[in-house]
C-alpha cells in the first residue's frame, strides 16, 4: 500500500480534528487494541491536538501533536499502527511470526503466504480474519510489517496455500521513510 | 507468566499480547542510520556492507556483537540455507540510488525597486535542511522578510549576503563555508 508512496506527492490535504472527532478516534483504538490503555496517553495525549492528513487512494493517516504519523488506515477499515509506533509500543498488536525464507519477501512488500506462517520457524497466535497483525520474524526481536490477516489462522493452517496476511505496511516504505509532518 | 510457558513455548510466549514485565515503555529503538531499518535487519539490505560500515562507526557495541553472532553462525558449518527450502524468485530489495547532486550552496544579491535589494539563497535543501524552518531563522536573525519562493530558494528581504557566509556555517554546522558560493548580483528571475 505503500510501496509507491511519498510525502511530498501523496498528502493531499492536512486537517485539524475537532476535539469530538478525536474522542471518537481514540476510544476506537481503545476498543481495537484494549491493551493499549495504559500507554495511550503516551502515543497520543489527550490534550493533545491530533491532525489527520489525507492521501492518495484513500489513506489516511494519524498525525500526533508531534508531526509523527501514529497510525493509519485504508478507507474505512481498522487504524493500524506505524511501525515506528509498534517498535516502540509491540504488545498490543497480535503477533505472528513468519520462518527466515520469508523475510526478505516481506521486506520489498509481498503479501505472506501461507506456508511462510506454517513452517517450522514461523508460528500462530490464534486470530480471526481481518484482524490487525503485526509480523515478526524468526529469530528477529522486531517487528517488520502490519499487515491483515485474510484468512483466520485455523484456514490458513488447514490451507497452507496462498495469502495469508496482506501486508499493508513494511519496513523500508514510503511510510517509514516519511519525516515528521510539520 | 509461569516459569512453565517459558521453558515449553517460547516462541509462542514472545507473540502473546501485553505489556512485558520488566521492559518501560516506549522502547528506545536503535535504527541503522543507512538502512534505516533496525540493526537486526540490515542483513537483508542489499546494501549491507555499507550499513556495516555505518554501524562501526556510530555503534560500535552493536557492531562487536553482530560480528560475534555472524562468526558463530559461521563456525556451526551448516549454513541456514542449507536447512531451509529456498523459494522462488528474487525478492530482493531494489535500492532507489540517491541523486547525487553536488551539494553548494549558493547567494546572491537582487535588486528590488532603485535602491533595495533582497538575498537569494539557493542550494540549502541539497543539506536536507528544512526551508520553512531555515526562512524562519532568516527572518528572525536578520529582523526582515524571509520566505520559501521555490522548490530550493529562499529570498530574505535586504542586502544580507556578506553577513550569510558566518550565519549559515554557525547554524547549521554541516555546511563549510567553502561551499557557499557568491553570485554577486543576479537579476531576480
Amino acid at each position: 500500500m505503500f510501496k509507491k508512496f511519498e510525502e511530498k506527492d501523496s498528502i493531499s490535504s492536512i486537517q485539524q480534528l475537532k476535539s469530538s472527532v478525536q474522542k471518537g478516534i481514540r476510544a476506537k483504538l481503545l476498543e481495537a487494541y484494549p491493551k493499549l490503555e495504559n500507554h495511550i496517553d503516551l502515543i497520543l495525549p489527550k490534550k493533545d491536538s491530533y491532525r489527520i492528513a489525507k492521501c492518495h487512494d484513500h489513506i489516511e493517516l494519524l498525525l500526533n501533536g508531534a508531526g509523527d504519523q501514529v497510525f493509519f488506515r485504508h478507507r474505512d477499515g481498522p487504524w493500524m499502527p506505524t511501525l515506528r509506533l509498534l517498535h516502540k509500543f509491540p504488545y498490543f498488536v497480535t503477533m505472528q511470526q513468519v520462518d527466515k525464507g520469508a523475510i526478505r519477501f516481506v521486506l520489498s512488500g509481498a503479501n505472506v503466504m501461507c506456508p511462510g506462517l506454517t513452517s517450522p520457524g514461523a508460528c500462530m497466535t490464534p486470530a480471526d480474519k481481518d484482524t490487525v497483525v503485526a509480523i515478526m520474524a524468526e529469530g528477529k526481536e522486531h517487528a517488520l510489517a502490519v499487515g491483515l490477516l485474510t484468512l483466520s489462522t485455523q484456514e490458513i493452517l488447514a490451507k497452507n496455500k496462498g495469502i495469508g496476511i496482506e501486508t499493508y505496511h513494511f519496513l523500508n516504505d514510503g511510510l517509514w521513510k516519511s519525516k515528521p509532518v510539520k | 507468566m509461569t516459569n512453565e510457558d517459558v521453558g515449553t513455548n517460547s516462541v509462542a510466549d514472545r507473540l502473546q499480547v501485553g505489556p512485558r514485565e520488566g521492559v518501560t515503555y516506549p522502547i528506545q529503538m536503535k535504527y541503522c542510520g543507512h538502512c534505516t531499518m533496525p540493526i537486526e535487519y540490515c542483513e537483508y539490505y542489499p546494501e549491507y556492507e555499507k550499513c556495516k560500515d555505518w554501524l562501526e562507526l556510530h555503534m560500535p557495541d552493536d557492531f562487536e556483537r553482530l560480528k560475534i553472532e555472524e562468526e558463530a553462525a559461521a563456525a556451526d558449518g551448516t549454513d541456514d540455507d542449507k536447512k531451509r527450502q529456498k523459494r522462488g524468485g528474487k525478492g530482493l530489495l531494489r535500492v532507489k540510488k540517491k541523486e547525487d547532486v553536488p551539494k553548494r550552496i549558493c547567494v546572491s544579491r537582487a535588486a528590488r525597486g532603485k535602491k533595495k535589494s533582497v538575498t537569494v539563497v539557493t542550494g540549502l535543501s541539497t543539506f536536507d535542511i528544512d526551508l520553512k524552518v531555515a526562512a524562519k531563522f532568516f527572518g528572525t536573525k536578520f529582523a526582515c522578510g524571509s520566505s520559501v519562493t521555490g522548490d530550493d530558494e529562499i529570498v530574505i528581504q535586504g542586502d544580507v549576503k556578506d553577513d550569510l557566509f558566518d550565519v549559515i556555517p554557525e547554524k547549521w554546522a554541516e555546511i563549510d563555508e567553502d561551499v557557499i558560493e557568491d553570485l554577486g548580483d543576479q537579476k531576480r528571475t
